[in-house]
């Protein structure tokens, strides 16, 4: 996992310094030597393997990421990451915890009432929010719920503190959270389904308990073990997705700062946001690896039992 | 080789050919002949297929889509790039579903002052339809005005685009049905890329297996470990963002997928029986993997090319978003639904064609490969 992130670090590192134009090209009003001036203050001006070390020791000793040179400039790249991740993290975590219940709950009906119209409609829903994009809905969502009815703010405010907050992310949120909702849904239904129709339901039956007593007791808990396997990496889904809907609703977090910089060329910032999303999604499959065990010993692997 | 022993074999002469009979020359063959033709994998397929009625909806709405997507742009007189700055914004105009009171290329325009409506050069001879809402603020008497717009700007009667334009006069139907296939073609050549790599890398892997495959699926882990956002954006910010850039961007990681399917599949049958029969009677490796082995995996390479296309209109519209779509006055689906995203609040019917295709495309592809899947593979009905 450590050797992924160097090579992913490296890759990118020399991906953004070998881009064509120097990272001051477009600064017209500069005159020569205030250029090499600011070159040789970001060590511009050496070759890029000696850029690229200097850039590991210094990530790697002291901390240090860089200083954004064009969007916030001056500024250490990580406090403009601090103050850009809670918002994202807000969000996306938000959607997670939300989509999490609802599509279980979801999940539940539909396997329940089987082959009903209740299964229908919900199979039939699940199809449109997997299949239609996340902006799509966000688009709409602006359109209708907040810009002609006036449900909602239009576009996310930053000063709102507590409710007015929740109230402005609302809609994010929620164009967020339908794919993950139906993914949800869709697994949970398909995994409970099978779960019902095995022995040991059966057998729960058998002995005396209700249907509700025995869904709930047996059934849901065992279809509910492969489900960490499918949350976890949503979460990296949620984060790829949110990027647009950042842009869409002006929200201030990571996406917005990832299209901003490329756009701007503040070549920094965007190699620590580009790492900043690899740490996230290696973490998630870390995090799936050790859920596999703690889940389901049964699924251990390694062998450390066997003589 | 067995001995064959015949009546005209000289070591039998002395017998006379009166001796022999003929064993079972008066036993009836009970086998009927089979008056059905045989049925052949794809035939099947294509039977159980036909079936589901919502694979074929899918189907019809998809063609419609392509073949629009094919021809649509030439219906009309403008190109995708003619830029007429008289024809900003219009809102869409279909003479044939005017009747029917949709798309008359009207708009309302609010707050307007009331005194004004009489001033036949702001407001032509026969632009207002209808007057809403008058109410007085500030003592002066407003309301909102329904127009006949294309009147309104002064465009001849004749003049009409169907979905309308956009802020730069660009005719939105034209761009709408070119960007259907550029994002169409995106899609479908990167899924190409990704299936003929990953199916050479999968069936290497999967055949040799040992050290090879080892090695080569350590190689897949290192490349999957790196999230998509993060590759594609790298790639495109290296390479451009060209047509080609974006197909490789896309292909770059998708193969892995396609590869790891292949190789179980070729785990799975090649220590079959007809394997090693075909290995005896001398058939190389390159033979065994592509003739014998790998048309196996036929449904499901399908299936599963069927469901990497919407999610690489998916991706496409995604780098559009992020600023990252294919260059300026070439147009898709992406680039068409960021345009429209700027100017949602004033002009929503400029994201509402983009994002109805958009979402036809995803909901058909999807549903199609649920139904292709299924037709190829029985046992795996249901489950999702």
């Amino acid at each position: 996992m450590v050797i992924t992130l160097f090579i992913i670090i490296t890759i990118g590192f020399m991906v953004i310094r070998l881009m064509p134009g120097s990272m001051y090209a477009d600064d017209a009003d500069m005159t020569a030597a205030q250029m090499e001036i600011l070159r040789a203050k970001y060590h511009l001006d050496k070759p890029i393997p000696v850029q690229y070390g200097i850039f590991l020791r210094d990530l790697v000793l002291k901390g240090d990421w860089g200083t954004s040179i064009k969007m916030y400039i001056g500024v250490p790249v990580f406090d403009v990451l601090k103050m850009k991740i809670p918002v994202s993290m807000y969000n996306n975590l938000f959607s997670l915890l939300i989509s999490l219940p609802i599509g279980v709950l979801l999940g539940i009906i539909a396997a329940v009432r089987k082959n009903s119209i209740v299964d229908y409609t919900t199979s039939f829903m699940v199809v449109i929010f997997i299949s239609v994009p996340s902006f799509i809905f966000a688009t709409l969502l602006q359109y209708y719920a907040a810009f002609r009815s006036g449900w909602f703010p239009i576009i996310y405010e930053a000063s709102a503190t507590g409710f007015a907050k929740l109230h402005s992310l609302t809609l994010p949120i929620i164009a967020l959270s339908l794919g993950p909702i139906a993914r949800v849904t869709r697994y949970l239904r398909a995994e409970l389904a099978e779960t019902i129709n095995s022995d040991f339901m059966l057998l729960a039956r058998t002995k005396g308990l209700t249907e509700a007593q025995a869904i709930l007791r047996h059934g849901i808990r065992n279809s509910l073990v492969p489900l960490a396997n499918v949350v976890i990496p949503m979460f990296t889904h949620i984060m790829s997705g949110s990027m647009v809907i950042e842009r869409i609703f002006s929200i201030p977090g990571m996406g917005g700062l990832m299209v901003s910089s490329i756009n701007n060329t503040d070549y920094p910032l965007t190699l620590a946001v580009l790492i900043f999303y690899s740490v996230v999604s290696l973490v998630t499959v870390l995090v799936v690896d050790l859920a596999y065990g703690v889940i389901d010993p049964r699924i251990r692997i390694g062998g450390r039992h066997i003589e | 080789m067995s001995n064959v022993y015949s009546p005209t074999d000289p070591r039998f002469a002395h017998l006379g050919p009166e001796k022999f009979r003929l064993r079972q020359t008066d036993a009836v063959l009970l086998d009927a002949k089979f008056e059905t033709k045989p049925i052949g994998f794809f035939r099947d397929a294509a039977m159980r297929f036909a079936k589901s009625k919502i694979s074929i909806v899918a189907l019809i709405a998809i063609s419609i889509i392509g073949f629009m997507a094919i021809v649509g742009p030439y219906m009309t007189p403008y190109g995708y790039n003619d830029q007429n700055l008289d024809y900003i914004n219009l809102p869409p105009k279909i003479p044939a579903l005017a009747r029917f009171g949709i798309f008359q290329g009207t708009r309302v325009l609010q707050n307007r002052r009331v005194d004004g409506l009489s001033d036949t050069s702001r407001y032509p001879e026969g632009s207002i339809i209808r007057i809403d809402n008058r109410r007085v603020m500030g003592g002066v008497e407003l309301c909102d005005v329904t127009v006949d717009y294309y009147r309104y700007m002064g465009i001849d009667d004749d003049v009409y685009f169907l979905f309308g334009t956009d802020y730069l006069g660009r005719d939105l139907w034209t761009r709408v049905w070119r960007g259907t296939r550029v994002s169409l073609i995106i899609a479908i050549v990167s899924v190409i890329c990704n299936v003929s790599i990953g199916l050479v890398y999968g069936s290497i892997a999967g055949y040799y297996g040992g050290s090879i495959d080892m090695t080569m699926m350590r190689i897949t882990e290192i490349i999957d470990a790196m999230p998509d956002v993060v590759v594609v954006t790298l790639f495109i910010l290296y390479f451009g963002s060209g047509l080609i850039s974006i197909i490789l961007a896309l292909a770059v990681k998708n193969w892995i997928g396609t590869a790891r399917m292949i190789r179980g599949q070729f785990y799975r049958f090649k220590n079959h029986e007809y394997v090693l029969a075909a290995r005896t009677l001398g058939a190389n490796d390159a033979r065994l993997m592509f003739r014998h082995i790998l048309p196996n995996s036929i449904g499901p390479i399908i299936t599963r090319a069927m469901i990497a296309i919407p999610s690489a209109i998916f991706t496409e519209s995604f780098l559009a978003y992020i600023g990252l779509g294919i260059r300026a006055p070439e147009s898709s689906i992406g680039v068409l639904l960021s345009e429209g995203q700027k100017v949602l609040l004033y002009y929503p019917e400029q994201t509402f064609f983009p994002a109805v295709i958009i979402s036809i495309l995803m909901i058909g592809f999807n549903l199609l490969s649920n139904g292709l899947r299924d037709a190829f593979d029985p046992t795996q009905r249901g489950t999702e």
